[in-house]
């Protein structure tokens, strides 16, 4: 039997690997976005500290945004650093 | 998750001029967000039904909402229950709401007027608290004031003697019961 495939469409699947479910600052699932975006992925990335914490990117980039002196994580007070994949 | 909350350390945030209102005019317009985050937590709070606290929103408004903590055990405020006020700005949770006794309450870093000295309410405020870590911090500053930065000298000169501070206590919640 010979078959000729005329036309495929391809599906992907992808969700972040984070240590946790949702952003601890804004508590939208990280599979979702932060409250001020549409469309999740790329347009709005999770982001990790050095400290190994990971939340919105949105979300961080305010918090720290919003800190006079001291730029901290929020969960565990270590100066926050962005982790560089 | 909570760290640094402690009311030991509430160093700097002392002082008898710390009734700081939480800046409000922060450039966040987006509303919407902070009332969707204040409904997940109000979801929560219900599922948890955590013991010794409670929290609603006061009528329709979902940035304004009321709390009750119980005195925690094995304190001199044990099987009292309290009334909290917590106002949320339009920056939450970048920003902390303020909170406030409804309830009175003679406790060394609680005013007359109902308000708190507690350094996670002011320069220790991290987004990632919320409405259940804050009464928690309460409850448990009750049993352990920090007397170094108090709001009512009185209450804190008074603490180190527990007989007659409860003794006090109960005299000023008699003359109170009806508030």
């Amino acid at each position: 039997m010979k078959l000729t495939i005329k036309s495929w469409t391809g599906v992907a699947s992808w969700r972040w690997i984070a240590n946790d479910e949702n952003c601890g600052i804004c508590r939208m699932s990280f599979e979702s976005t932060c409250p001020e975006c549409a469309l999740p992925g790329d347009d709005c990335p999770l982001v990790w500290g050095v400290c190994s914490h990971c939340f919105h990117m949105h979300c961080i980039v305010k918090w720290l945004n919003l800190q006079p002196l001291n730029k901290q994580c929020p969960m565990c007070r270590q100066s926050w650093k962005f982790n560089i994949h | 998750m909570a760290q640094n909350i402690s009311p030991e350390q509430s160093g700097g945030a002392g002082g008898s001029s710390s009734v700081k209102h939480n800046d409000d005019s922060l450039p966040i317009k987006d509303n919407h967000a902070v009332s969707k985050r204040l409904h997940k937590e109000l979801m929560n709070l219900m599922m948890a039904n955590e013991k010794g606290i409670s929290a609603f929103p006061d009528g329709e408004n979902i940035f304004k909402w009321v709390g009750t903590i119980a005195g925690p055990t094995n304190t001199v405020y044990a099987a009292q229950t309290y009334r909290l006020s917590l106002d949320f700005p339009n920056s939450y949770p970048y920003a902390a709401p303020v909170v406030k006794f409804l309830t009175p309450c003679f406790h060394p870093n609680v005013d007359l007027q109902g308000a708190i000295c507690l350094d996670i309410l002011k320069d220790k405020w991290s987004a990632l608290y919320d409405v259940r870590t804050i009464l928690l911090s309460i409850q448990s500053l009750l049993g352990e004031p920090n007397n170094e930065s108090p709001l009512n000298a009185q209450a804190a000169m008074m603490w180190n003697d527990q007989k007659e501070y409860k003794k006090y206590l109960d005299a000023f919640y008699e003359k109170h019961k009806d508030t």
